[in-house]
């Protein structure tokens, strides 16, 4: 419970406070860092760029995106990912096109992981939702249209 | 208070698919307040791990466009009885861990 309030009282001092911490804790004790950068992006290109340092993508078969072709409730919006035809998949991450900010999540993989992700997110109207795919180095993509129906007017 | 996590999974020739509950609210920080005309403060769980046998499996890092309650669904390679932890914490310091046996 010591760390934990010591990482309260550090990050409240700001981002001279957070890169301290990163200095004075090691990796197997302190869970990953956080990408803030990439999560407040307003745009898919800033987000990506702050996450994956590129905006380079190539459109991918090999990546199955299941979503829904009309939500109903925007806020919950199942969606699954499954990478597995792919060789040597890295990370997964998840932009919402036309969110705030449009980075959803980002699952990276290690050892005993396969490239597989499901998971319900937050859309705020009808939009594109983006599985990015990192593997042997490159980034894939998928795009899909989510049609979100708030108020049962199909948009 | 850490946070409550229902987790299921099952092993299957090697693979075991992992679905976990998680009861949180994961307030994005965009939603006002109509009294005070002020944002609720963010909350939401930002970092999750999941372990096999104590080995790293996935890294991930969420955002507020994360459902409320979440549910997450992965797949990672074990075999039966071997034991998958997930491991959370939100922007307000909140922790919560749960291992299972598939």
């Amino acid at each position: 419970m010591k760390r934990r309030s010591f990482l309260k009282g550090t990050l409240a001092t700001g981002a001279a406070a957070v890169a301290a911490n990163a200095g004075l804790l090691t990796p197997s004790t302190v869970l990953a860092e956080w990408n803030e950068k990439a999560f407040k992006a307003k745009t898919v290109d800033d987000g990506l760029s702050a996450m994956f340092g590129t905006t380079s993508m190539s459109e991918s078969g090999d990546i199955d995106l299941s979503a829904p072709a009309i939500a109903e409730n925007g806020a919950v919006t199942p969606i699954k990912i499954d990478a597995t035809k792919m060789d040597g998949v890295e990370s997964i991450a998840i932009m919402a096109t036309k969110n705030p900010s449009p980075m959803v999540c980002r699952y990276d993989f290690s050892g005993p992981a396969v490239g597989y992700v499901s998971t319900r997110i937050r859309m705020g109207e009808t939009m594109n939702v983006v599985a990015v795919v990192k593997a042997g180095g490159k980034l894939y993509k998928k795009e899909q249209e989510v049609k979100v129906t708030i108020g049962g007017c199909g948009g | 208070m850490s946070i409550k996590i229902r987790m299921r999974g099952r092993a299957k020739g090697g693979v075991a698919e992992v679905k976990a509950l998680i009861k949180h609210k994961m307030e994005s920080g965009a939603r006002m307040n109509k009294k005070t005309g002020k944002p609720y403060p963010a909350d939401y769980i930002n970092v999750v791990e999941v372990l096999v046998n104590g080995t790293k499996a996935i890294d991930s890092q969420w955002s507020g466009a994360i459902s409320a309650n979440p549910y997450m669904g992965v797949k990672v390679k074990a075999n039966k009885g071997d034991e998958v932890t997930l491991k959370l914490e939100d922007l307000n310091g909140q922790t919560g861990e749960h291992t299972i046996k598939v």
